[in-house]
């Protein structure tokens, strides 16, 4: 499951300077979450990756992509 | 001090509900063996005791079923109870069930299992699933508290 999905969740966090805590604030999840989500355990629904993009003011696309 | 985040305070329950976790299914595992002390004739029978082990798998089984934290806000509850958190809580009740389904085919299949009254068999089944789903759960929250 975990191969199945790249992120750049946490460059794009580092570029903004948020902490986990911060972001998942933002989004209004748990940090355990966003933890998940940057050391790919696990895969966020869309709703969640959509509101993970906007907070880091980028798309999903670019946020997450398949493995090629 | 200044007042802490919501992510932050669900961020400290989630953590002490894993170790509570670990700690139930401790707990949980030393009553078995002071009900098999008991059964075994090694102590005197109390039913204190044999009771420990009832009240022990319905705090554990309502801590797994509910996510704990009832007081808790309902802000704070869907913080600590999140997506994570609900798939670890689908696997460990999914390990829960093999176990389950394992040990009980297992008893059926034993020669003598048809002594075992059904107060036995109740024990036998339940105890190890509850505590392999519990700690499933908690080892499952604990990584994903886990940085890197």
């Amino acid at each position: 499951m975990a191969e199945g999905l790249k992120n750049r969740l946490r460059e794009e966090r580092a570029r903004l300077s948020l902490t986990q805590a911060e972001l998942a604030d933002m989004v209004q999840v748990s940090r355990k979450t966003i933890n998940t989500v940057e050391n790919g355990v696990f895969i966020p629904s869309t709703v969640l990756a959509l509101r993970l993009a906007r907070a880091l003011g980028t798309t999903v696309e670019k946020l997450f992509q398949l493995p090629k | 001090m200044p007042l802490k985040s919501s992510v932050e305070i669900a961020d400290r329950i989630s953590r002490k509900r894993a170790m509570a976790g670990v700690a139930g299914a401790l707990v949980f595992l030393v009553a078995q063996g002071v009900r098999l002390l008991v059964e075994s004739g090694s102590i005197a029978p109390r039913r204190t005791l044999l009771d420990m082990w009832a009240i022990n798998a319905i705090v554990l089984y309502a801590l797994l079923a509910t996510g704990g934290g009832l007081l808790n806000r309902r802000e704070i509850r869907a913080l600590v109870n999140d997506d994570v958190s609900r798939l670890h809580y689908k696997s460990a009740a999914v390990a829960g069930f093999w176990v389950a389904m394992t040990v009980a085919m297992g008893m059926y299949l034993l020669p003598n299992s048809a002594a075992l009254t059904a107060r036995d068999a109740v024990f036998v089944v339940v105890s190890p699933s509850i505590i392999v789903a519990i700690v499933v759960f908690s080892c499952l929250e604990l990584r994903a508290h886990r940085d890197g």
